[in-house]
């Protein structure tokens, strides 16, 4: 819905910048879907008589137009206050009172200046609703009443600057669909007075005209009221009006018209018009019409106001007269009923109808309008009257109409009033804080809702108060203390207590509800989450998980190669025996211990882990550092029929550390280790920067006698994971993945083989080949390594794919040919490579 | 004529369906669709029928084309799904196939684990600590008596530097109360250290998972309900739960907590000990001098704890007979709990 502030000023005091009420809207729960500001035009856009307009030759549509400015100051124009402006549309004439913008004017996309159109000076332009930001018209240039003051500012005429607030209002909400609705609303918020129109009773002149009025579907029209007036003038709305229905996206029409849209406007309830004379009588001999609230007939047929014809089925609520739809109901009204420049006499209806029933109808003939829209969110019938006072009194006032008989009404069962019960104490305990009975009172009191007492709480709507209020309530517990209120009949919504509770929430603020600390973050989870993945990681290598005790023989250690004062070892006071006299500061010892254990079990191939905490003693106290150890001997995988098993090597255990890092996303680099007991040879060790992550390598043979294991009768080597487990954890804490765009283009893969001298590191040729054009070779893959006597002495064959891609374009063969030459020629200056 | 054309869809079908090759069906295509066939030759002769026959029989003609193609595609899709491979009809389907690579988790692992996501599902956090702790933790802060006996080296390991090895995961929770304000729910999972020899039911070095929540309005009814979840979560649906009085230092009641027995589902037996019911482990309601130790207001909050035996569990789980078991690491017992979790 359309709100223009200058209109809704007229229901609230509403000093607030535009950014605030925008803000208030959005936390009163009224959506603001756009905001459009319509800025004030200078001040040499005026209001201007058009005293001549004379075609321009040899044009089909321009005129040469004298326009008198009056008093205004303008240096270009005559003697007789006329400015000479050349206008192309068609609705120019003489005579009439348009906007003149002067020339120097700056309207929203436009400047003006003197010019010359077809060799005839023009000294400003005739102006359309568009072109000066008011709407979207463009229809012709603007045509002012003709007793607007030549000369007058048009911000003046226009109530510029304004600001126009499109909302969108909930489907549960059809009290906000007017003016006062959502000046209501806002009044609660600020808790400002509503500022409501006042109606004045009009004086009846009897039996003049009479209508007769007929419901037969009282289930589907509650209410249907119907006032008659006279000597009504058809003319167009005053401009204060006409510009009013403009900045809400309505099109005014004529007087009458306008002020049923108006109200509809104002009120949120739509209104129609209907010609009186038009309107024929049920019995052919009776002196009045009838209106008859009936269902169509099958087949009835009806001229709408939109020119279409609609053809009703028989189940649609029509407003007819005594022969013929002249209405299908809540919708859309005939045209042939429609109030014309001619209409003297003149129905005005004001009814409520079924949500439902116009939703139905609305869907099925594929038609809404601003009428439908709001009937089918339900409107309330009791206002019904009020409703038709409103717009009365604007008839009388702007179109000279007489009242010409009762208010015709047809309000079978009128709307019981209803009570609410609602509890502070449920406030809090719903919302989280509490509200004093004062300011509940005050926030419904601007909503309408008319605080009635104190009493016991009863759930839902209650018909009367009787025996439910209570002398002094402040006795009761507080789970039953209860306020009880009149709900407003146009708040079809609200039946229950929280449906107000509701409101006292949106009304003081969302912003006022506590943060209540329901969840204290204690738990480390990223540390949770990367240990759980490393032992997954283990797993899914084929490792089975061991657990062993904290403790452990120092002596082991020895056994590992290191001097036993070297390491920072925690002494038991009370160990159970020696060779648990200390708390472990490594897990390899008990792994081998594991292995020993199983080989001895006549298990030849053994792949286990463990990832458990290890002790040190430190300056100041201890450390308890995580980490994760593994031990391999044996077969890969166990055998199967169809393929040979492998044994476990370096290249496998290499594989396992450094797909498990690369699977976290650590970058990492790597380079020889030296501990006692690994083969430094076949050892790395992988850092992160200079923290290390984790080692492999193999365990020195012989020291594996102090376990028992006899590797010459084994004949299988066994390799050592290590991993630091607490470093893992920090590294990765800061690590993300960002997705990157795949190339719309295809990749290139080209193979490379070539004779590498032994000392070359295939590390290095692949750093060589990625720094040659990093954004185009995307991947290296070793594919083959091949030693043997044909080979020159001191060398060995690599063969490895290249893969090629650009972000921008295909690649042509010229530009991979030109980057393999570069290739070759890089790897053979730098390593002597010999290309096969 | 119609005769002709019948005839000869007869004779196209079965040399389609005779056809080997894609070469057949190209040259049976030509045969029956070519410039040369038949019925090519019989559209040429429309023009000497009575133009009113003629659409019927333009109809027939066009009909029996799109007959000849529909089964020449049919055929030629066929011959080139077999051209890949031919159907293995010689192959023994019972031989194994290819087995797994993967290894296994410790069954202490596994129930850790999973109680691990029963209490994440319950809304609690995972805390954890040191296992080298000080007397504080350990015992003065758990309302411990200076002179109770479980702080003897006969029952608790200590080492140098005057600390000891923390005999249950409370100190998790002393460490946490210390640092947060309620509302606090946790479970600390850990090893915990107690100086018995090892048997079939005892170990120096155990697992626990302690649970502490503290809070506004927390109650007894809180433990009871915390205790039947995890109860049903972890040995299955049907499994009941109780408390009976106790007496713990840092509980006020104390309890200690029973199952229903996972054997013989309550009826007695040799694993229950013929009473129908298993112990968990010690649980309560928080005593108020741990919570005055800690300066947490008791008037305002309320909370209850309870430990739990992770080898006990996994014992009873998976019917594993001795303690000692699960820390020898054989291949043989740890390979029977693989593919679990
Ligand atoms: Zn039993």
């Amino acid at each position: 819905m359309k709100v223009a502030l200058s209109w809704l000023k007229k229901y609230l005091d509403i000093p607030e910048s535009v950014s605030e009420l925008s803000d208030l809207l959005t936390f009163a729960g009224i959506e603001v879907e756009d905001v459009k500001e319509l800025k004030a035009l200078p001040a040499s856009v005026i209001a201007a008589r058009v005293v001549s307009a004379e075609p321009v030759p040899k044009t089909d549509h321009l005129q040469l137009c004298q326009v008198d400015v009056g008093e205004y100051p303008f240096a270009q124009k005559g003697e007789d206050n006329c400015v000479q402006v050349i206008c192309g549309a068609p609705n120019c004439h003489s005579g009439m009172i348009a906007v003149l913008a002067l020339p120097g004017s700056i309207l929203t996309d436009l400047e003006i200046k003197s010019a010359k159109i077809r060799g005839i000076i023009s000294n400003g332009m005739l102006c359309s609703e568009r072109e000066l930001g008011i709407s979207d018209s463009h229809a012709g240039i603007i045509e002012l009443p003709q007793d607007v003051l030549v000369g007058t500012s048009v911000n003046e005429l226009y109530m510029l600057p304004d600001v126009v607030f499109d909302l969108e209002i909930t489907p549960n909400r059809s009290d906000l669909l007017g003016y006062l609705g959502i000046a209501r609303d806002l009044g609660a918020k600020l808790n400002r007075k509503l500022i409501e129109p006042e109606l004045t009773e009009l004086s009846v002149n009897f039996d003049r005209l009479k209508l007769g009025l007929k419901n037969m579907e009282p289930e589907l029209c509650p209410r249907y009221t119907a006032q008659v007036f006279d000597n009504v003038q058809i003319a167009e709305s005053p401009l204060w009006l006409k510009v009013a229905l403009i900045k809400s996206g309505l099109r005014p029409i004529n007087n009458v018209v306008d002020i049923t849209n108006y109200v509809m406007l104002e009120t949120g309830h739509p209104l129609h018009a209907f010609d009186y004379d038009k309107l024929a009588s049920e019995d052919t001999n009776a002196s009045h019409p009838d209106i008859v609230i009936r269902k169509a007939r099958p087949k009835e047929e009806m001229l709408a106001l939109d020119g279409r014809s609609y053809i009703l089925e028989g189940d649609e609520l029509v407003i007819a007269d005594g022969q013929k739809a002249s209405a299908i109901a809540g919708v859309m009204g005939s045209e042939f009923s429609g109030i014309t420049p001619q209409s003297r006499r003149i129905v005005l209806e004001s009814a409520a109808f079924h949500p439902g029933s116009i939703r139905k109808t609305s869907y099925k003939l594929k038609l809404s309008s601003d009428s439908s829209y709001r009937f089918e969110r339900h409107l309330a019938a009791d206002k019904a009257h009020l409703i038709s006072q409103r717009a009365s009194n604007l008839i009388q006032e702007l179109a000279g109409g007489e009242l010409c008989g009762p208010l015709y009404d047809e309000y079978p069962n009128p709307l019981p009033d209803q009570y609410l019960a609602i509890r502070p104490s449920r406030f809090q305990l719903l919302i989280g804080h509490s509200m004093s009975d004062a300011e509940i009172q005050a926030y419904l009191s601007c909503l309408s809702f008319e605080f009635k007492g104190y009493g016991r709480y009863q759930k839902g709507l209650q018909s009367s108060l009787e025996q439910l209020l209570v002398n002094d309530a402040s006795v009761l517990p507080s789970q039953e203390y209860a306020h009880y209120y009149l709900v407003p009949s146009f708040r079809v919504d609200v039946s229950r207590e929280a449906d107000i509770l509701e409101e006292l929430a949106r009304l003081s603020g969302y912003d006022k509800v506590p943060q209540k600390l329901v969840n204290q973050q204690i738990m480390d989870r990223h540390a949770y989450r990367i240990r759980n993945k490393i032992m997954d990681w283990m797993v899914n290598w084929g490792c089975y998980e061991t657990l062993n005790y904290s403790f452990c023989d120092p002596r082991q250690m020895e056994d590992l190669g290191y001097e036993p004062q070297s390491l920072p070892f925690i002494n038991l006071i009370n160990p159970q025996s020696s060779n648990q006299s200390v708390m472990r500061v490594s897990l390899i010892p008990q792994l081998i211990t594991n292995l020993a254990y199983n080989l001895n079990h006549a298990e030849r191939n053994v792949k286990l882990f463990e990832q458990a905490k290890v002790y040190h003693k430190t300056e100041t106290g201890h450390q308890e550092p995580m980490q994760m150890a593994a031990i391999f001997s044996g077969m890969r995988s166990a055998e199967h029929w169809q393929s040979k098993a492998q044994t476990i090597d370096f290249s496998w255990v290499k594989g396992c550390l450094e797909s498990m890092l690369g699977s976290f996303h650590l970058p990492h680099t790597s380079r020889s280790c030296e501990r006692p007991y690994l083969v430094t040879a076949e050892s790395r060790a992988y850092f992160s920067e200079d923290t290390e992550l984790g080692v492999f390598g193999r365990l020195k043979p012989e020291l594996l006698a102090k376990w028992g294991i006899d590797l010459s009768i084994l004949k299988q080597d066994v390799w050592i994971i290590e991993c630091n487990v607490d470093a893992i954890v920090a590294k990765t804490r800061s690590v993300s993945i960002t997705y990157q765009p795949i190339s719309r283009f295809p990749a290139v893969l080209r193979d490379l083989s070539f004779l590498a001298p032994l000392q070359v590191q295939y590390q290095d040729i692949r750093e060589q080949i990625l720094a040659i054009d990093p954004a185009l070779v995307q991947e290296i893959e070793v594919f083959d390594e091949y030693r043997s006597k044909q080979i020159p002495e001191g060398f060995r064959s690599l063969s490895m794919h290249i893969i090629l891609q650009d972000q921008e374009k295909t690649l042509t063969d010229e530009r991979v040919d030109q980057l393999m030459d570069l290739v070759q020629k890089t790897l053979t200056d730098k390593y002597d490579i010999r290309m096969r | 004529m119609q005769n002709q054309l019948a005839t000869m869809l007869e004779e196209a079908g079965r040399e389609i369906e005779a056809c080997a090759t894609a070469n057949d069906i190209l040259n049976t295509k030509a045969k029956y669709l070519g410039k040369k066939s038949l019925l090519n030759g019989l559209y040429g002769r429309m023009k000497d029928l009575e133009p009113s026959e003629r659409p019927a029989f333009g109809n027939l003609l066009n009909e029996a084309r799109q007959q000849l193609e529909t089964l020449l595609n049919a055929k030629s899709s066929a011959i080139k799904a077999q051209s890949w491979k031919k159907e293995n009809t010689d192959m023994d389907f019972s031989m194994p196939g290819m087995p797994s690579s993967r290894g296994g988790y410790h069954p202490l692992s596994i129930v850790r684990r999973q109680i691990d996501e029963v209490f994440i599902s319950l809304g609690f956090e995972i805390a954890e600590g040191l296992d080298i702790e000080d007397e504080f933790h350990n015992f003065d802060a758990l309302n411990t008596p200076a002179d109770h006996p479980s702080r003897n080296l006969a029952d608790t390991f200590y080492v140098e530097g005057g600390r000891l090895l923390r005999t249950q995961t409370s100190t998790v929770q002393i460490r946490v109360m210390e640092s947060y304000q309620p509302p606090i729910r946790i479970i600390s999972p850990g090893r915990c250290y107690r100086n018995d020899k090892p048997d079939p039911s005892h170990s120096p070095v155990f697992h626990q998972v302690e649970a502490l929540v503290v809070d506004k309005g927390i109650s007894m009814s809180d433990l009871t309900d915390t205790l039947q979840n995890f109860a049903s979560i972890m040995f299955g649906a049907r499994v009941r739960s109780r408390i009976r009085p106790h007496f713990f230092p840092f509980t006020e009641p104390s309890a200690e907590m029973d199952i229903s027995c996972v054997a013989c589902s309550g009826a007695g037996c040799r694993v229950c000990k013929g009473s129908g019911w298993l112990e968990m482990g010690g649980a309560g309601m928080v005593d108020p001098n741990v919570f005055d130790i800690l300066g947490i207001d008791s008037e305002i909050y309320t909370g209850f704890a309870f430990g739990l035996g992770i080898e006990r569990i996994a014992m009873l789980k998976y019917n594993i007979p001795d303690m000692r078991i699960l820390f020898e690491n054989d291949l043989r017992m740890l390979n029977q709990f693989r593919g679990e979790l």
